[in-house]
């Protein structure tokens, strides 16, 4: 059962939005003599508002990733544009305003480091040799680790943390910087149902008292619905709909006993629409269940 | 004792830049490069070579140096974008500079040889016994014939590169750490791998002075590892990789020149019976 859903007040469509992907179109070239270039997303456009919790929800090999990094400014877009803040991803990035969860800890973890250590890093790596973090470098870094409740393991070797204190270390590290943007990339894969929930609650407490604007990706409804006020739906093609409306238990049933039925392939489900999924009349505009058919009979 | 003093001070200098950067080659899992890079640094030798360039004298030996440096930062960088192309396979891309570098600088040397052979009518059977014992001390090394010229080049290169290394540790500690995430953090992942890579290879050519081409890399991963057998802090791992780098050279000169032993294996050798120790340290830590 997924959690109800609070119905963040939205800002005005007029405020500057905290992300606005404009036409962006992203192709991988080839890799190799006998393979094509992969075209990973089309014209895609999201304007996020800021302070709000968007959840991406696709399948695996949907764009979610590429996504991700072109908001890093780790990818440049092929076609359109991307702003955060006003500013260029890179740009943005560089100033410290993105906060990001990979998906795997790929992190050494015998690394001879320490929790505050990796989480002092974040803040410091930039900074010229001969300084040392400041008062007000401290301060963050403590609070931090007070925000994912790891003051008490601050000093342990990272090495030494479980699965869950890890990945909240990560995020400590992710907020260190101050950012106001926080990109989570499949935060709960392997997580249990009371592990999601209460990384819904960190994430709901993060966003409240730092003020940020959250995108969480996934491709399992529950982590979407532990943590987004809204979603949007990417295979390829991004659906979005920047309606008032927040998610029901039900809509998020729905669209999860899609996912569950396995009819993501080329198809696009719009969360916020998905109860017209019920209705024969709506399956081109939502869910075109010719197209999942032909994917099914491809794989 | 004046002979002694450049070698001594050369081996303890080197030594100390090893054991500071071996905490990285050791986490980084950069031991295998390493011996690539050093095996590199032999087709390094054989251009030096076949271009006339020796280290008879001192603009020699600098000639020389400079483009084994040279070569062993192209075959560094080269291993670094192979990996990257092989998506991380760095092992294929390391055995391919390895075994080419190898084979173009045995391929050199015997061309070179043979010039000399050619030029120097009947004298050929002394240029054979000359190359063979140059081939022996670029393979294992050479640190008696340490003059204070190269120790002065020793000295400073070993300086610059612990400067360096402190210069961009945080960079280096958060690529070593997590590599993957590094570039979302503004920093380019890319970049500090061939700073850090080309770092390398400079260290390597200067431990080739003790050590050779086959036993280079091991100062470079030995203390790292001995050390983090003791440790699990920051600090004290760089403090303990040192001590036990500087520790194991003494020891290795002392073997050296009391028992006759070659020094440069010596001090190898005994970095690893160190290394060993603190294995059986380990062990009877987690036990008790």
């Amino acid at each position: 059962m997924p959690p109800a859903f609070h119905v963040a007040s939205h800002p005005t469509s007029a405020a500057e939005p905290a992300v606005r992907i404009q036409g962006v179109s992203y192709t991988y070239p080839a890799t190799g003599i006998d393979s094509n270039p992969v075209q990973a997303l089309d014209n895609i456009d999201l304007n996020i508002q800021p302070r709000t919790k968007l959840g991406i929800l696709g399948p695996n090999g949907g764009g979610k990733s590429t996504l991700i990094k072109l908001i890093l400014g780790m990818l440049k877009p092929s076609k359109g544009s991307i702003s955060i803040f006003n500013s260029t991803p890179t740009k943005a990035r560089n100033q410290g305003l993105i906060g990001y969860l990979p998906q795997r800890i790929e992190a050494d973890l015998d690394w001879p480091i320490s929790v505050r250590q990796v989480v002092t890093l974040a803040r410091t790596c930039n900074r010229k040799p001969w300084t040392k973090p400041s008062n007000e470098d401290r301060e963050a870094i403590d609070r931090s680790l007070e925000l994912v409740n790891l003051q008490d393991l601050a000093d342990r070797p990272i090495g030494a943390l479980s699965g869950g204190q890890l990945q909240r270390a990560m995020i400590a590290r992710a907020i260190a910087i101050e950012p106001k943007l926080l990109v989570l990339d499949e935060p709960m894969v392997g997580v249990d149902i009371a592990g999601q929930q209460r990384f819904g609650q960190l994430i709901n407490t993060l966003q409240e008292r730092l003020e940020l604007t959250v995108i969480v990706v996934s491709h399992d409804m529950r982590a979407i619905a532990a943590v987004a006020d809204r979603v949007a739906c990417l295979s390829r093609t991004l659906h979005f709909h920047d309606a008032p409306e927040g998610l029901t238990p039900a809509v998020l049933a729905q669209v999860f006993a899609h996912d569950v039925a396995g009819v993501f392939g080329d198809i696009h489900i719009d969360a916020h629409r998905a109860e017209d999924c019920d209705d024969p009349s709506h399956t081109h505009t939502c869910c075109d269940h010719e197209d999942s058919d032909k994917s099914g009979g491809n794989q | 004792m004046n002979n002694l003093a450049p070698i001594i001070i050369s081996a303890l200098m080197i030594s100390l830049m090893g054991g500071a950067l071996s905490i990285f080659v050791v986490l980084k899992r950069l031991a295998f490069i390493g011996q690539g890079i050093s095996h590199a640094a032999f087709g390094g030798v054989g251009i030096a070579l076949l271009l006339g360039v020796h280290g008879a004298t001192t603009a020699g030996a600098i000639g020389q140096l400079t483009i084994v440096v040279a070569f062993s930062i192209l075959a560094a960088l080269w291993i670094a974008a192979l990996s990257r192309s092989h998506k991380g396979r760095t092992d294929t891309a390391i055995g391919v500079v390895l075994s080419a570098s190898m084979a173009l600088g045995f391929i050199l040397f015997t061309v070179s040889e043979s010039r000399h052979a050619h030029d120097d009518h009947g004298h050929a059977a002394h240029g054979h016994e000359d190359e063979h014992h140059l081939i022996e001390e670029i393979l294992f090394g050479n640190i008696l014939n340490t003059d204070w010229n190269k120790a002065t080049i020793a000295i400073i290169a070993s300086l610059a590169i612990l400067a360096f290394t402190w210069f961009i540790r945080r960079k280096l500690i958060f690529w070593a750490f997590d590599q993957p995430v590094m570039d979302a953090y503004g920093l380019s992942s890319k970049r500090i791998t061939n700073i850090f890579l080309a770092t390398l290879a400079i260290a390597i050519v200067m431990s080739m002075q003790i050590a050779g081409v086959v036993l280079a890399a091991a100062i470079l991963v030995l203390p790292g590892a001995a050390a983090l057998n003791l440790t699990a802090k920051l600090k004290p791992a760089f403090t303990y990789a040192i001590l036990i780098a500087l520790a194991g050279a003494g020891l290795g000169l002392i073997l050296g020149f009391q028992a006759h032993y070659p020094v440069g294996p010596a001090i190898v050798l005994a970095q690893s019976i160190i290394y060993l120790a603190t294995l059986i340290i380990k062990a009877i830590a987690i036990r008790s």
